[in-house]
């Protein structure tokens, strides 16, 4: 799944000849609407009381820690696990509707496929579990192959495909059906670096189509580049939910690298952001604290007014841990 | 139609794993083996027989018989140890896989993957049940002459048999894991057949054999079937059968009468009504 893939297909809208516009997005029915659900095996609660609604064309992320709940909901929403109380509603009806399951398109984290299979073979059997047959499902196919960075690969048995190769074909599997609602349960698990960027890049590229995405995941950077919304889940129960900028409250971390720290310099940036302390295992590095960008702008200001030379102002990188902990930790208190 | 599709994929499935291929080849061998064995025996016999001056057709056709009842068990064993471990995980192993993740989203009923996989595998072992079935008569035929009457119909119980435990393997598949179908299976089947040796062995008044031997036989049809499909392979015309039947064919390997139609009844009841149970079992597991 190269760039050089991207370039040859053109594009996800010369595809298909179908636009991937929906109708759901003007009747203004939610991609998913979900009520007090409720989900336990046997003693345990997995999902408790979790009440949000996803809107078609959006891309909702679902964070949160292993054993938190994020895979009972989507399994509830692919319909391969039941819920115990509640309701659930996939582009405005439930999901054991056949027609409702026949506008889902879902990748499994991990998944797992008969390695018997060769690739078209693998994607024809799931067109045709579609409903897709003869000459426009050849066509399906091979531009999915194409779009997936798999084309040349036809004939290979699944078998011999790496994690990342079953990932994308996967993702195809999932498209085939031209989705109104994408669900994507850690797509970029088991991926070296390069499959990680490159499956990001896919899923933006959809997303960019105007395919309603629900993605499951634990890495915050995926999260933050491609969802506009996101829930954090804990303990079966929804803690937090809206745009990334603004879920987590906690301010953002500048790493400031200077010629020299002088007093007047520290007091200049001191005024200009939350808070600035000297950074003890480098004497010319001071971590600042900002609210926005604005303020991490002034703290570049400062810097230059006092006269010293700047060498690297960079936001130190939040990790989705972190973030997580200060959530919970703000919901306890 | 997703039954259909899932249907086709299962037999697919057995193709391209080279399940067709392997089994064709030992099938082929044993078959083979079965006809040179079954040459060297029946001509040694008919030179001692023409050597001591007697005619031998009588006793040709009398080690057909013999012969039609040890092969169509042997062929009734095959059938059953390759519906066992055929199909033992069609539907536990496809859920402990994590290859049905990805096929029940898709827009078709629970119930459609497993009656798909159900007809899948009881068309594979039927035909493979009437193609062996037939290969052994038509070599016992070739040698010795003899064709039983009823052949069919004992073809028929023998496709019961295999349909039984395939039911048994469905059902006991959307419930538990595949090591413990495939035990469950594997005792019910070997109780039954050790149930007909007790029965042979101990007097037939004895009502608590009788009644421990029928419930049994209710939880466990096949060596019914069996039983019912060893009756068919006696030549029901001939004089000779009265007096053969009564002495010396009541064994656990062979029946004086043809199977019970109320048993018969059962055996199709629960064949037809395992695999229903499981589909509803599965409609409503979580996976």
């Amino acid at each position: 799944m190269s760039e050089q893939a991207y370039n040859r297909t053109g594009g996800i809208g010369t595809i298909s000849s179908r636009n991937w516009e929906h109708h759901d997005i003007q009747r203004g029915v939610p991609a998913v609407q979900v009520e007090h659900l409720r989900k336990a095996y046997g003693r345990l609660v997995a999902v408790n009381d979790v009440s949000f609604v996803m809107h078609c064309g959006e891309a909702f992320g679902f964070l949160g820690p292993n054993g938190a709940g994020k895979t009972s909901i989507v399994k509830i929403l692919t319909g391969l696990v039941a819920p115990s109380g509640g309701t659930v509603q996939v582009l405005g009806y439930p999901v054991s509707h056949l027609e409702t399951r026949r506008r889902i398109g879902y990748l499994p984290e991990l998944p797992t496929f008969h390695r018997w299979l060769r690739a078209q073979e693998f994607l024809q059997f799931h067109g045709r579990l579609y409903g897709l047959r003869g000459a426009p499902m050849q066509k399906r196919c091979r531009e999915l192959l194409e779009l997936v960075g798999l084309a040349g690969c036809e004939r290979q048995k699944l078998g011999t495909f790496s994690k990342g190769m079953l990932q994308r074909i996967g993702l195809a599997q999932a498209l085939l059906n031209q989705p109104g609602l994408l669900i994507l349960d850690e797509p970029t698990s088991g991926l070296d670096p390069l499959g990680q960027r490159d499956m990001r890049n896919l899923i933006l590229r959809l997303k960019t189509e105007g395919i309603s995405i629900f993605l499951n995941s634990h890495q915050l950077g995926d999260v933050e580049l491609i969802c506009d919304r996101v829930a954090i889940i804990h303990r079966g129960q929804l803690l937090k939910i809206g745009p990334p900028a603004t879920l987590f409250d906690e301010p953002l971390v500048l790493e400031v690298r200077v010629n020299a720290v002088s007093p007047d310099l520290l007091r200049r940036v001191g005024a200009a952001s939350l808070a600035v302390q000297r950074d003890e295992a480098d004497p010319l590095r001071l971590l600042v604290e900002v609210q926005n960008d604005e303020q991490a702008a002034n703290v570049a200001a400062a810097v230059h007014a006092s006269g010293t030379r700047l060498f690297t102002l960079q936001p130190r990188r939040r990790t989705l841990e972190q973030l997580f902990l200060r959530t919970i930790e703000s919901s306890e208190h | 139609m997703g039954w259909f599709l899932i249907t086709r994929f299962t037999i697919q499935e057995a193709i391209r794993r080279r399940l067709f291929l392997t089994i064709a080849i030992l099938t082929l061998l044993v078959l083979v083996l079965f006809g040179l064995l079954i040459h060297a025996a029946v001509s040694r016999m008919q030179e001692n027989q023409v050597a001591n001056g007697m005619d031998p057709t009588l006793p040709t056709l009398y080690a057909g018989i013999a012969i039609s009842i040890l092969a169509m068990w042997l062929v009734y064993l095959v059938i059953s140890t390759m519906t066992i471990f055929l199909t033992i995980s069609m539907i536990s192993g496809e859920i402990e896989a994590g290859t049905f993740v990805v096929i029940v989203p898709k827009p078709l009923r629970r119930a459609e993957i497993i009656f798909g996989k159900w007809l899948g595998y009881a068309f594979i072992l039927g035909l493979y049940t009437l193609f062996l079935s037939l290969a052994f008569m038509g070599i016992i035929y070739w040698f010795t002459g003899y064709w039983p009457t009823q052949a069919f119909a004992a073809i028929g119980m023998l496709e019961m048999s295999m349909l039984v435990l395939l039911g048994l393997i469905t059902l006991c598949g959307a419930f538990v894991p595949t090591a413990a179908n495939g035990a469950i299976a594997v005792m019910l089947f070997m109780g039954a057949f050790i149930s007909s040796i007790v029965q042979f062995a101990i007097p037939a008044q004895d009502a608590m054999v009788q009644n421990i031997t029928a419930v049994i036989s209710l939880i466990m049809p096949t060596d019914a079937m069996w039983h019912g499909a060893s009756y068919y392979l006696f030549p029901a015309a001939l004089g000779v059968f009265q007096d053969f039947s009564v002495n010396s064919v009541n064994t656990p390997f062979t029946a004086t009468q043809p199977i019970a139609l109320p048993l018969l009844t059962w055996g199709i009841l629960y064949s037809l009504v395992l695999p229903l149970i499981a589909m509803l079992r599965f409609q409503r597991r979580d996976l």
